[in-house]
């Protein structure tokens, strides 16, 4: 212990002056208030009795005086300043990074004795004794790590400013980014003394360890023009090697406290969602269950339309498995679909974040189609969709102006002057002029096939085109951009989708009415399936998000703000260019709708799910390294460097002096 | 001590001013009396009081109002033909009885202790005045001879013996300027008090019988002098209760003998104790010896302690 406010001879001179100032006026005789009393003979025997009791006395006043005494050498002590010798050691600059991601709301926080708690609970208990156990010297910054580094407070020795940036750390539905971590670490930590860098994580992070950005950003920091002078002509280094160069060079002490335990999960991995194109009052729901443990589990998958379980069912996933299942057929929903998986075993499940899915279904809505010179094959496929509001014109009555009042626009063998300005769909796009059209035509090749076919597009969903025979097909001059969605394998494209005038469109480079494709169930599919694309993308609906991206969400034009209200709480969206742009980080339905004072339109509704599935693998990782550099555990800090003895001190006194004088007025020793 | 020391309310023997001592709210307050102490002695002991009630004297000595239950027999007709009421003609009796009020005037009757707002309160010299010409005027309604006397360690003043409720202003006037002053000697002023009054009677003794001699000489010498003594001990509550905290040096307001001490709730409480025992003492002293005995705490008003003594009985008879 060791003063550092004023010296010791200080400190004794000041004990010893207002020592014997209390003594003296201790030894002082109390000028003691005279009170006329009728009959003093009846205190006489009081007063003899009393006698008795007068050592008691003179030891109440002798344990006064001695309260007194302590008192003076509390105070004069706590003017000292007195501090442990290990708080006098040279200060630490620590970076406390809290990973917030998904993994971290697994519920193997605790441990064995304990009561149960996120492992997200348990970095801010750590994080929180670190703070209880910094020293005079020392400063630390709190940060959220998520898909960011966001630091919640400054870099500060206060105790109650780093425990509220612990308490503001917030879980979030996305992976960790251990690259934002380090470059925040890197940033505050230059030039700081006693630099280190504390990761409070499971280590399930998202970059890995392939830190090639980091690393370069880091070597551009640091490195002089020589150094990459000589970069480039050595070997090129591993990007981690090149972090952990960095680290070293600038003496940054990498730290990693491991949290949570080997647990079992089951998870949603995916979940998707479409009405079929013929009845879109029945859906078709794509589910993939995952077992991220090794022993087998049943668990019970239920879907909920609009609230409502539409489904339930039981299911056994093997240990380790991944199962995929669809549902057909499923009706009863109208926007909203969730999915939800429970065990049913009494199995452990340590990350329930990962249980639930979300999905929105479009609206069924009539999408009005504008048809150019329609042949007879296309008529009678566009009757098939009851949801379609088909209007036909012929080239000479066809005006563009039209075009406003329509989601889609199909040009059955004519093709306009200029692209349209809403999606089309072109069926053998040929016209006099060889450049007009949204192609150059170039020229036609007989009897081509279907060999190669992009299965993945949705405008080839539910369709079979292997065998259609197609007498002719044009052949075109592509541009960038423009995708072949079949073709044969000779070469010539049979459809192509891409965008003009930046507006999609599909084109048929074949006449249909020249194949057998009318007679065949995947010509109303393809119709139907572009019809459904165009207008789904035109209102600029997703069925859902994935939690870690940018969302780009259509509001109304005129609005200059929205607001965003989901799981995580509401908040404001700035407006750009007819698109809210939310960075999302929680997995749930979201709904959009225009700030006050705006044009409030429509509410739009949105759903997101957990965006990356390694988050579901919920077993911590067994070490971290970045390059070379291996994370060590935390500098230990002492329970007792934080204390303020002098505090102490003075809380003693004004105890005793509490005391002294509610016993004084309560006549319990005088 | 480390404490903060307010300062206290001291126990005081400043003079009181006595102007209002006896306004007319006092005095309305002695005509009820005076009415309602006749119903209590009519009722309870009717024709065995020695009075003129009885009609047997010749002498006219006042009138008063009738009452039911009086010897038609002495109502004045002369009075009712002349004004209508009908009053009773009382005469005096040949051996008529002799009231003697003797009030303590020493100087712990003047003391004026802290009240609990921390202000001089009543003295009992003052309460004891009121008492006395409470008593006084009942026994002069009651055509008894009633003197008023006060001592100290000796006779102080004597107001002689007269008779009449008109003559209650001469006991006021006598009462008015008595100070408190001197020590108490029961035993020596009594003794005195006795040699000089000859005719018997009842003595009625007004004090608070802090005597450091002991109070019990005091009643003796009325008792063997044939004297009917009775006993009203005057109790400031506030000297049962003394609100002392802390070191204080009690100075006795008579001898100018002084304590040191130091004042805990332990101490008080035996000072309770011993302020109890020592008016337990006198009271069972007062029974042993067939004298009766009541304690008046003077924060009672003195009409009601004078009625509670005349129904308790004992002084009218």
């Amino acid at each position: 212990m060791s003063f550092t406010g004023l010296g010791t001879l200080q400190v004794l001179g000041v004990l010893g002056g207002f020592g014997a100032g209390v003594v003296v006026l201790y030894l002082l005789k109390l000028r003691r208030r005279q009170v006329l009393v009728p009959f003093v003979p009846l205190w006489e025997a009081v007063l003899a009795e009393k006698q008795s009791t007068r050592l008691f006395a003179q030891l109440k006043r002798w344990l006064s005086l001695l309260i007194a005494l302590a008192v003076v050498a509390a105070l004069a002590t706590a003017l000292g300043d007195p501090r442990p010798d290990a708080a006098l050691r040279d200060g630490r600059t620590l970076v406390v990074l809290l990973d917030a991601s998904a993994s971290m709301q697994a519920t193997d926080g605790a441990e064995p004795d304990e009561a149960p708690r996120s492992r997200l609970d348990a970095a801010k208990a750590r994080a929180r004794l670190m703070v209880r156990e910094l020293g005079p010297d020392d400063r630390m910054l709190v940060a959220q790590l998520d898909a960011r580094a966001t630091p919640l407070g400054p870099l500060s020795g206060e105790a109650k400013v780093l425990r509220d940036a612990i308490d503001a750390v917030r879980p979030v539905d996305v992976a960790a980014d251990l690259r934002a971590g380090l470059r925040l670490a890197l940033d505050v930590l230059r030039d700081q003394p006693g630099p280190e860098l504390v990761l409070l994580s499971d280590g399930r992070l998202a970059a890995g360890l392939d830190l090639g950005e980091l690393g370069q950003d880091a070597a551009d920091a640091e490195a002089a023009p020589t150094e990459e002078t000589e970069e480039d002509e050595a070997p090129p280094l591993l990007a981690s090697d090149r972090l952990a160069g960095a680290l070293r060079d600038r003496g940054v002490r990498l730290s990693w406290e491991r949290l949570g335990r080997e647990g079992d999960n089951v998870a949603l991995g995916a979940f998707a969602v479409r009405r079929y194109p013929l009845d879109k009052s029945q859906s078709e729901v794509l589910v993939e269950l995952i077992n991220a443990s090794d022993a087998p589990a049943e668990v019970e998958l239920e879907l909920l339309g609009d609230g409502q379980s539409v489904e339930v069912q039981a299911l056994t996933l093997e240990g380790g498995a991944r199962l995929r299942r669809f549902f057909r057929n499923v009706a009863g929903i109208d926007a909203r679909l969730e999915a939800r998986l429970r065990r049913t075993d009494g199995g452990g499940d340590v990350l329930p974040a990962d249980d639930r899915a979300y999905a929105m279904l479009p609206p069924r809505r009539r999408a009005r189609v504008l048809v150019v010179e329609p042949g007879l094959y296309l008529q009678a496929a566009l009757l098939l969709d009851e949801y379609l509001e088909v209007t036909e014109v012929t080239q000479a009555s066809y005006d563009p102006a039209d075009e406003g009042s329509h989601d889609v626009v199909i040009y059955d063998g004519w093709v306009p002057l200029r692209p349209p300005a809403i999606p089309a769909l072109y069926l053998y796009p040929t016209s006099d002029d060889p450049e007009r059209g949204p192609f150059v035509v170039t020229g036609s090749v007989d009897a081509p096939y279907f060999d190669r076919l992009e299965r993945q597009h949705p405008l080839l969903r539910f369709t079979a085109l292997r065998d259609v025979n197609v007498a002719e097909a044009l052949t075109v001059e592509l541009r960038d951009g423009d995708r072949v969605l079949a073709r044969d394998e000779r070469g010539p494209p049979l459809l192509v989708a891409g965008r003009r005038n930046g507006q999609p469109y599909a084109a048929f480079l074949f006449d249909p009415d020249a194949s057998d494709l009318p007679l065949r169930g995947a010509w109303p599919l393809l119709l139907l399936n572009a019809v459904d694309l165009f207008a789904q993308e035109g209102a600029g609906f997703v069925s859902s998000f994935r939690t870690g991206e940018s969302w780009a969400l259509p509001v109304p034009p005129s609005a200059a703000q929205v607001l965003v209200a989901g799981p995580g709480g509401e908040r404001r969206v700035p407006v750009s260019e007819g698109r809210a742009v939310v960075a999302g980080e929680r997995a749930g339905f979201h709904t959009i709708r225009a700030a006050a004072g705006a044009d409030a339109g429509p509410t739009l509704t949105v759903a997101a799910n957990l965006g990356a599935s390694p988050e579901s693998d919920v077993a911590p990782a067994p070490s971290l390294t970045v390059g070379e550099l291996r994370a060590e555990a935390p500098s230990a800090g002492s329970d007792d460097v934080r204390q303020e003895p002098w505090a102490w001190r003075v809380l003693f006194a004004l105890v005793v002096l509490a005391a002294e004088w509610l016993t004084y007025h309560r006549r319990v020793t005088v | 001590m480390l404490g903060s020391r307010r300062p206290r309310a001291l126990g005081a023997a400043a003079p009181e001013d006595d102007g209002d001592l006896f306004d007319d709210d006092f005095q309305r307050k002695l005509d009820v009396l005076a009415l309602v102490s006749r119903r209590v002695a009519s009722g309870r002991t009717r024709a065995e009081r020695r009075s003129k009630k009885t009609g047997s004297g010749i002498e006219f000595a006042d009138h008063r109002e009738y009452a039911p239950g009086d010897d038609f027999r002495t109502l004045d007709w002369n009075v009712y033909q002349r004004t209508g009421r009908l009053l009773v003609r009382l005469f005096e009796e040949e051996e008529d009885l002799s009231v003697y009020v003797l009030l303590d005037q020493s100087r712990s009757m003047g003391v004026r202790m802290a009240t609990a707002r921390g202000t001089p309160g009543t003295s009992k010299l003052r309460y004891g005045k009121q008492l006395a010409a409470g008593l006084a005027y009942v026994a002069l309604a009651g055509l008894d001879r009633v003197s008023v006397l006060s001592f100290s360690s000796q006779m102080e003043e004597r107001l002689a013996p007269t008779r009449g409720k008109n003559r209650i202003f001469r006991v006021f006037d006598f009462l008015r300027p008595l100070r408190a002053d001197g020590q108490t000697g029961l035993r020596d002023a009594l003794r005195t008090f006795a040699a000089q009054n000859k005719r018997r009677g009842l003595a009625i003794l007004i004090s608070d019988l802090y005597d450091p001699a002991g109070f019990e000489e005091g009643i003796d010498q009325l008792r063997f002098a044939k004297f009917e003594p009775f006993v009203l001990h005057l109790v400031d509550p506030a000297e049962a209760e003394p609100r002392l905290h802390g070191d204080v040096r009690l100075v006795d307001t008579e001898t100018g003998e002084a304590r040191d001490l130091t004042v805990t709730p332990r101490l008080l409480q035996r000072y309770r104790a011993a302020h109890a025992a020592y008016r337990k003492r006198i009271a069972d002293y007062c029974g042993e010896k067939h004298v009766p005995y009541h304690a008046l705490p003077i924060d009672v008003p003195f009409d009601d302690a004078i009625l509670g003594v005349l129904r308790r009985g004992g002084l009218v008879r």
